[in-house]
């Protein structure tokens, strides 16, 4: 990997919980990774780890329960429960110090200060976590106004107020204020659903459903969204004519291209693929799996890639997260990853892996994971620790020496 | 391995009438499956995989229709037995794992009662029936012995019989009670295993409540012949003394009472198991006499000898003299058979069928036929039993067939007409004419001389070799009844079937199934689901197991863990599975033989090896090609263009329009199979001798070949291994396997 890259996405302690009844399900659970731009980032992991909540809270489906995103430097999605959290324990500290007879007047203002930072920090975050779309909208606006002001004083100087000339820019004018109005930075990242079918409205026109983006932007010229509903079903290996048809003349490979253009009409920075391959023949799967190649070089497009087939991932991917019960486990480029898995969640989930090789499946045996065997957290709890450059995995100190052994004697 | 036929599918062809036309969803295909072993249907979506899986079940869709071919399972064509025998062979004997676990589950019921339903319900079914197969073949054997001996000693052959029958029973309750404490100690094991893992690494449990659940569990091995009273008792006494301590509850008694089960068990595991079959005659023969004054060796030589003495060899002796008759019978009865055939030959051989004698010469042969069966072989001869129907089913077909082409060819007519009046008037109708669905009577005629044919020549070389083995078909009798007595007193109440339903769900890998069992379909995720339809089609125990893409909404892990399943299952009880699949490398894990289908037709058969060593079909090469591996890095070869549409199929191989290597008679004529060795076959031109020289895609070569060489030093390492632990240990056997297996997944782990 190049030094120089930019970070385009940065998720940082992400926390998505879910209410059930009195308890909490931790579905993604202080998850931390960066993306960089031009990246394909792959999150792997068994259902119901939390692969596809941490995309949909990234592109803020679910308001996340803690943590931050950061977008291009933009925080986008910020949860609040760190900071509750961060209070109750200093108020639980000082409470303790009372009942000891022990607290000060020292210890009393330090807690309000405390108390006063974190509330701060709530404040900031629910106001981002809120505004970041009109912050964004406004910004693109000013850049808009300082574009076009200078050229329509131009113009009104040139022909005056009444003139077809200056009528004409203004309309053009008045079009993209409204569509800088409209935009959101949220929209700069999209998504591919897992299920071709059911992600399509089977009562709209391909048109209509790739369209519906820039519709909803604002975007009034017909001519215009045509042309580009044209190209973007170009792009992806279809033709005009399909725009007109509805999603049920499709075959399952057609459907999943609708999905990626529907995604890439908008010119999104990122796309979140959620299973994009999943529940797709293989060789379907292989063309799907192709067009997004060719996209991601042909527009730089940055891709988190959720799937749970490895051997998809491995090829596809540049950097794999590995995730376990809303936790991530291990992060490391890919071929990292393959070489040397430390984490014995990882090298139960390599070693299920099937080839299409008879002789070596007659002899692979698949490792079980058993998080109460394989661990001992009685003195110290698992952290996130680089054991080599890039590659980071859960775990405690006695574990990182041996993991580190590991790698070295290979 | 003897190549059991367990199941034949033959010249298949089914279609869908739909409104745009007629469907040609598989067409002729023709595939065996042997007794335990897995055959793997491949191919894309609507190339006729589960189209097969579903005619062979028997649920086609109603539309579906079964335009020709045989499937024999157990002596029955399975597309012409009545729904009323079907209901005793589907998912009892032939079980289905379903695609879509969600439609196959009843939203409204609970996951319990759907797993134990089907349970309780078919063992009374099964228990029924068991008892009629093993009166039915008594009674038959001692017809034979009677007849042999010419009504001699008829009131010593019943008593004899009696006696069979009623000692056997005792026998195999007996067994059940030991068999119930040995499957206790079994699955006491792990939960022991898990007890001791919490203890020791402190983790939070409710200790109190675990040490009464191991109180019941561990008084359930209790049996003299494996865990004596003596042994178990002072274990259950400290451990209830110990959680009903008012002063407190201790952890390290616990765990030293949970380590003396464990060995106790582990022990007892050792001990030699109790021939029940031959004690069970004992003690029903000497049931004055005290068992235990004897040791388990002591008793197994003792009750052995009396058996033998006092009833088995005059058993055998006599069940020998039975087969030797019913032989005798069966192949005179072979003779007349043929006779009968080549005397009723001539009618239908005429141009044109007389109905009449058509039904009368039926009638003769069918009861010729049932003459010549040999009814004490345990294994059944499938052409025998299904001569009737494939008989029935062919006379049937012409006789409808004279009775329908002419309205086929009426109908056929006015609709051309039509299209052509409409034409005439420079209208496009926007409707086809479809071609009549005339049957060729003719090849229906030759149908049935061939069944006369097959079946001739079966019997002709049954009866030029004639030395049969009685004493071992004596055995085999045995063995039989044995095991019909068995699923006789094998009865599922509710509250077993509960138990067995919560085992079959932990070994389908569903944590806490005690509390799932009470949820609703709906409260599981898809994996879940998808397990839970696996426990069920497993539940009824069935003999051939289809699989309709059972992983492919499972993620890698799960999906390893039900192949492991389905691959222990089918080694445990030698059960043969169809495998249906698109992932191949899923199929390189499960499959004997796979069979590569597109476009309703098998495009290529053979054994694993050939498949993915040795493909030979552009189609095969293809699907390989697309998939990544783990060391793929250059661009994937998707195959372009999609499926042909089957309402018109393509004239020539189906494959052409997508095939890079398509030759100019792939569009004209259809590939035969070529044969390439004993075992694969393969329909491509490429194959002929004229045709040019094509290699396979480069990135299917390179994979091959990596592979080899990946397997080649594999071997290498182990071979190495094991030459070392050879010299350095002699006696030690079973560790060079080990270790070399072990290396094998450091090996797989790295790639």
């Amino acid at each position: 990997m190049e030094e120089n890259k930019q970070v385009i996405l940065k998720v940082e302690n992400l926390s998505q919980y879910f209410k059930m009844g009195k308890r909490y399900l931790k579905a993604v659970d202080h998850v931390s990774f960066e993306i960089n731009k031009g990246e394909v980032f792959g999150l792997v992991g068994e259902s119901g780890c939390g692969k596809t909540t941490t995309g949909r809270t990234i592109i803020k489906l679910y308001n996340a329960t803690g943590g931050n995103v950061y977008f291009e430097g933009q925080r986008i999605v910020a949860g609040i429960h760190d900071y509750k959290e961060a209070i109750k324990v200093a108020k639980e500290a000082y409470k303790a110090k009372v009942q000891q007879g022990i607290a000060t007047e020292q210890d009393k203002i330090e807690l309000a200060e405390e108390v006063s930072k974190q509330r701060e920090n709530i404040k900031k975050a629910k106001y981002d976590h809120k505004y970041c779309n009109r912050d964004h909208a406004r910004k693109c606006v000013q850049e808009l106004d300082e574009k076009w002001l200078p050229i329509l004083q131009k113009a009104q100087l040139k022909h005056g107020v009444g003139s077809d000339e200056y009528k004409k820019l203004h309309a053009q004018y008045k079009h993209d204020r409204r569509v800088a109005k409209n935009e959101r930075i949220v929209n700069k990242i999209q998504m591919i659903f897992q299920d071709p079918i059911g992600s399509l409205d089977p009562r709209m026109t391909v048109r209509e459903i790739i369209s519906e983006g820039l519709v909803i932007k604002g975007v009034k010229d017909k001519e215009l969204i045509d042309q580009q509903v044209y190209d973007v079903l170009e792009k992806v290996g279809l033709v005009a004519q399909h725009a007109n048809r509805y999603p049920h003349e499709f075959s399952g490979g057609q459907r999943q291209r609708i999905g990626v253009a529907r995604s890439i009409i908008m010119k999104p920075d990122i796309i979140i693929a959620d299973e994009p391959v999943s529940a797709l023949d293989v060789s379907i799967q292989a063309q799907v799996i192709n067009l997004l190649n060719e996209l991601r070089h042909e527009m730089g497009l940055t891709i988190l890639f959720v799937a749970h087939d490895l051997s998809v991932v491995k090829y596809f991917s540049d950097k794999i997260g590995v995730m376990y019960y809303g936790k991530m486990v291990e992060l490391a480029t890919s071929e990292e990853l393959f070489a040397h898995p430390c984490h014995p969640y990882t090298k139960a989930l390599l070693s299920a892996i099937p080839l299409p090789d008879p002789d070596y499946e007659k002899t692979r045996t698949r490792i079980v994971y058993n998080p109460l065997r394989d661990h001992d957290y009685r003195t110290e709890g698992p952290t996130m620790q680089e054991v080599a450059p890039g590659h980071f995995v859960l775990c405690n100190s006695e574990e990182k020496a041996r993991f580190i052994k590991e790698i070295e004697g290979k | 391995m003897a190549k059991e036929k367990k199941l034949e599918v033959k010249d298949l062809v089914v279609s869908f009438s739909t409104v745009d036309g007629k469907v040609q969803a598989v067409r002729d295909i023709s595939f065996d499956l042997h007794k335990g072993e897995t055959l793997a249907i491949v191919g894309e979506s609507g190339s006729g995989k589960s189209v097969t899986s579903k005619a062979i079940i028997g649920i086609s869709s109603p539309n579906a229709l079964i335009e020709s071919g045989e499937i024999i399972y157990d002596g029955q064509d399975l597309l012409r037995i009545t729904e009323e025998d079907f209901h005793k062979i589907r998912g009892d004997k032939i079980a289905m794992i379903f695609q879509d676990p969600l439609s196959s589950l009843n939203p409204i019921v609970k996951i319990g009662t759907q797993l134990t339903e089907a349970m309780i319900l078919k063992n009374k079914a099964s228990r029924k029936n068991c008892r009629k197969e093993f009166n039915q073949m008594l009674s038959d054997l001692f017809a034979n012995i009677n007849k042999a001996e010419n009504n001699a000693n008829v009131e010593e052959n019943k008593t004899l019989a009696k006696k069979f029958d009623e000692f056997n029973i005792v026998a195999i309750d007996l067994e059940n009670k030991y068999n119930a404490s040995v499957v206790a100690g079994e699955e006491y094991l792990p939960n022991a295993d898990d007890l001791l893992l919490k203890a020791e690494k402190g983790v939070k449990a409710d200790f109190v409540k675990m040490s009464k659940s191991f109180v019941k569990d561990f008084a359930k091995c209790q049996h003299e012949y494996f865990i004596t009273k003596e042994t178990i008792a002072p274990i259950i006494e400290k451990a209830k003394a110990n959680h009903n301590d008012k002063n407190g509850f201790s952890l390290d008694v616990l765990v030293e009472c949970v380590k003396a089960g464990k060995e106790a068990v582990l022990n007892a595991q050792k001990l030699t198991k109790p021939n029940y079959f031959t004690i069970g005659y004992y003690v029903y023969a000497h049931p004055e006499d005290d068992l235990s004054k004897y040791t388990v060796e002591e008793l197994n030589k003792l009750s052995r000898k009396v058996l033998d003495d006092e009833f088995m060899l005059s058993f055998i002796d006599k069940a020998v003299i039975a087969m030797k008759q019913s032989d005798k019978d069966s192949c005179q009865g072979k003779r007349d058979l043929i006779d009968l055939i080549a005397n009723h030959r001539h009618i239908f051989e005429k141009e044109t069928l007389d109905k009449k004698e058509c039904s009368e010469a039926y009638k003769t042969l069918c009861a010729g036929v049932e003459a010549s069966i040999d009814k004490l072989v345990v294994v059944k001869d499938s052409l025998a039993y299904t001569f009737k129907y494939s008989f029935k089913g062919a006379i049937d077909k012409y006789f409808d067939a004279v009775k329908n082409n002419p309205k086929e060819q009426a109908k056929y007519e006015k609709s051309k007409a039509q299209w052509e009046k409409l034409a005439s008037k420079g209208k496009t109708p926007d409707w086809k004419v479809t071609p009549p669905a005339i049957i060729d009577l003719e090849l229906t005629r030759k149908t049935i001389l061939m069944i006369f044919d097959r079946l001739v020549a079966k019997y002709e070389t049954a009866l030029q070799d004639e030395a049969y083995d009685y004493q071992q078909g004596a055995l085999n009798l045995v063995e039989f009844f044995k095991e019909k007595a068995r699923g006789v007193v094998d009865v599922v109440t509710p509250a077993r079937a509960r138990a067995k339903a919560l085992k079959l769900m932990e070994e389908v890998g569903i944590p806490e199934p005690a509390a799932r069992f009470k949820q609703y379909p709906f409260e599981f995720s898809g994996g879940m689901r998808q397990r839970i339809v696996i426990a069920i089609a497993l539940a009824a125990n069935p003999d051939i197991l289809i699989c309709d893409e059972p992983t492919t909404a499972l993620d890698v892990t799960i999906q390893a863990q039900i192949l492991e399943l389905i691959n222990r299952i089918k080694a445990e009880r030698n059960l043969s599975i169809i495998f249906i699949t698109h992932d191949l490398g899923v199929v390189a894990n499960m499959a004997d033989r796979i069979a590569v289908m597109y476009a309703g037709k098998i495009v290529e058969y053979g054994t694993d090896k050939d498949i993915f060593y040795n493909p030979k079909h552009p189609y095969t090469w293809a699907l390989l090609a697309s998939m990544p591996d783990l060391e793929t890095k250059e661009k994937l070869e998707a195959i372009p263009g999609t499926p042909p549409n089957m309402i018109f199929p393509p004239i020539g191989d189906a494959f052409a329009a997508r095939n890079k290597h398509a030759l100019k008679i792939d569009f004209e004529q259809q590939p035969p199979l070529f044969k390439i060795n004993d075992d694969h076959y393969a329909a491509t031109w490429l194959l002929h001798p004229d045709a040019p020289k094509v290699d396979p895609p480069r990135i299917v070569t390179q994979r091959i070949a990596r592979m080899k060489a990946k397997n080649q030093e594999l071997q290498r390492v182990a071979n190495i291994e094991e030459v070392a632990t050879a010299v350095e240990e002699k006696p030690a056997k079973k560790a060079p396997a080990k270790k070399a297996s072990k290396k094998t997944e450091e090996k797989g782990g790295n790639q």
